[in-house]
């Protein structure tokens, strides 16, 4: 018994001891490609422990559930960063220490979800709008969100497999803000999405690339990053920015509050604002980049796609989701119950 | 005399430890949970409360349960007219091969369901091999949509728990007494009566065992609707998952699986209870 206590005391204690040259990233799955993680370990000696999730809502679960589960970098997406400062669950950034922060796409600073740039630094950003299938349908014919509701694409399809964004496609439809949080309004987007249902094929976020380059679904929501990815597969796809609107959205860096290895933290910040490194992230990933002088040093076919970048103009046209509150997101919820369930 | 003592004790306790920690420790704190009241920035908070019981029988949310029950009976009965011929047959078998076969049932277990479900993808999809087979052959000229819909999901579900349904009838079936059979037979009964008279009540057991061992896990397999069903209605799974990680709303989330595990627990009793009616009709 007593042998059982010791080595039970020895492994918890060397775990808390463990405080060494180590940094903690938590960040989305797919966007950090292991050779960059390899290539800061190397040039750093650091060693990174490298964890990933799927949802802003898992990483927030899990941050919250246990506030000192000792990450120092994680990746939320804007509206996130929106809640968690709010919340008091991110540590203010000091921008001294990163000398490449001018690197940043001016368009993705000074937002409403971190008005002064405190606590997020824009990393990878991506918009909805609709993906075409051009051997399937005349990419020309849909201009707006209110195409879809044409009566030919009875059972055609694909929709995100998430409230607020196939909640947005009626809301912008309806002329109304995509972060709007009465109740009235969000019913009438209800109803105006129950008159979309028979037109839907299926719903999904996780599998749209092979969705989209096998043809399962030939037009639907997508985004802008995913239908660019599918394009190099299947060359029939293109993706068009809706020209009543569509939504916008900014994966960022932040230190979680009480991060063990701040410094650390500092210096991976600013290795991946580094134009090198976020170029071949860029290239590896196939997401848009918010470093403009990583995005200069790409290839011509893909800084000048209108896919993944498209002109200002247009992006001006996208609006960025914000936070809201509990309430009003279980409003959302139950109206995306009863809508799937077709009551 | 007193090592074994020690090992029993020592194995008794591990059960025990194991079971407090990861069973009765965790359905303490839902229970917990599902009595607390919703709060954006501790998850729950006092004070206690039915409210989210309450909220539980709204329309919408019977809805998803009796939805699940449905797809999950379902996809209970087929793989019970599907396994028990095969159980039937396989536990019957003397053929050295017999082996053989119940490996090839539980084979599909050392892969992960998950992937399995995406495997079922690829065969089913409009350029699956289904359809690329078939179009090749000059059969059809247009895919089938074989994906996507009902029938897709009760097929994902059927291929993942079969296995679950054959098992425990297979057990069940090799106990059966073959002198049963042929007295009934030397009765005068036909190979229907002899069926249902004998061979059906007396393998009641394992298809009862069976069905609950396949109709838990077909409620709350959620990847399944959201992969091959194309994510377009809600089961209890969904429910469950978008209450803790969407809304945030714990005490919602728990309070939905103790409705579900009280619901299961219920059907469980109703066997158990049956089961012992009968052996009081047989003691007379």
């Amino acid at each position: 018994m007593r042998a059982l206590l010791i080595s039970l005391i020895l492994f918890f204690s060397t775990a808390a001891l463990a405080d060494e040259n180590i940094l903690n990233v938590y960040a989305w799955s797919g966007v950090i490609p292991d050779f960059i993680i390899q290539q800061f370990e190397k040039e750093t000696g650091i060693k990174v422990n490298f964890s990933t999730y799927d949802s802003n809502e898992t990483m927030y679960t899990k941050l919250r559930a246990n506030p000192r589960a000792g990450y120092d970098i994680i990746e939320p997406s804007s509206y996130y960063i929106d809640r968690m400062r709010r919340q008091q669950m991110l540590e203010p950034l000091d921008k001294k220490q990163l000398s490449h922060y001018k690197n940043i796409n001016s368009l993705f600073l000074k937002t409403h979800y971190d008005p002064e740039d405190k606590y997020s630094i824009p990393f990878i950003w991506g918009a909805t709008g609709i993906a075409v299938n051009k051997s399937a349908f005349d990419p020309k014919t849909i201009t707006r969100w209110s195409d879809l509701w044409k009566k030919i694409y009875l059972n055609q399809l694909m929709l995100l497999n998430d409230s607020r964004e196939v909640f947005s496609v009626a809301l912008i439809t309806l002329g109304r803000s995509i972060n709007e949080t009465e109740p009235k309004q969000i019913k009438e987007a209800y109803q105006k999405l129950k008159e979309l249902l028979p037109n839907v094929k299926l719903f999904n976020s996780d599998a749209t690339i092979s969705i989209l380059i096998d043809e399962d679904a030939t037009l639907g929501m997508a985004w802008n990053g995913d239908t660019f990815k599918a394009s190099l597969e299947n060359p029939h796809l293109t993706f068009i920015y809706p020209k009543d609107g569509f939504v916008i959205w900014v994966d960022t860096f932040a230190i979680p509050r009480n991060a063990p290895h701040q410094t650390n933290a500092y210096r991976f910040l600013n290795f991946m604002l580094r134009a090198d490194v976020a170029k071949k992230i860029a290239l590896d990933n196939n997401y848009p980049t918010a470093n403009l002088a990583a995005q200069n040093l790409l290839p011509n076919s893909i800084k000048h796609n209108p896919i993944i970048y498209p002109s200002r103009e247009v992006l001006k046209r996208g609006e960025f989701q914000r936070d809201m509150s509990d309430v009003a997101l279980g409003v959302y919820e139950k109206y995306w119950e009863k809508l799937k369930m077709g009551s | 005399m007193k090592n074994d003592n020690a090992f029993k004790y020592f194995s008794l306790a591990t059960t025990w430890i194991w079971l407090i920690i990861f069973s009765f420790v965790p359905y303490g704190l839902v229970i917990f949970a599902s009595l607390m009241s919703h709060d954006t920035n501790h998850l729950i908070r006092l004070p206690f409360t039915l409210q989210n019981y309450v909220e539980l029988s709204e329309p919408i949310y019977i809805k998803i349960f009796i939805k699940s029950f449905y797809i999950a009976g379902i996809s209970t009965l087929i793989c019970l007219i599907l396994g028990y011929p095969f159980a039937y047959t396989l536990a019957r078998m003397k053929s050295r091969l017999k082996g053989l076969f119940i490996l090839l049932v539980i084979i599909p277990f050392w892969t992960s369901s998950l992937i399995r479900s995406y495997s079922m993808i690829a065969i089913l999809k409009a350029k699956g091999i289904i359809n690329s087979l078939l179009l090749s052959l000059g059969i059809i000229h247009e895919p089938i949509p074989m994906i996507f819909n009902n029938t897709s999901v009760i097929i994902g579900l059927v291929y993942n728990l079969l296995p679950f349904m054959i098992l425990p009838l297979m057990t069940n079936i090799e106990r059966l007494d073959n002198r049963l059979i042929d007295a009934a037979r030397d009765l005068g009964a036909n190979r229907i009566t002899t069926f249902r008279k004998i061979i059906l009540p007396l393998t009641m057991p394992g298809m009862i065992a069976g069905c609950i061992l396949v109709f838990l896990p077909a409620m709350t397999l959620f990847y399944i609707p959201d992969l091959l069903g194309g994510a377009k209605s809600i089961l209890l799974g969904n429910l469950i998952q978008n209450q803790f990680l969407i809304t945030q709303h714990w005490p919602l989330g728990s309070a939905t699986s103790i409705v579900l595990a009280i619901l299961l627990a219920v059907m469980i009793l109703i066997y158990l209870q049956s089961k012992r009616n009968k052996k009081e009709q047989d003691l007379l």
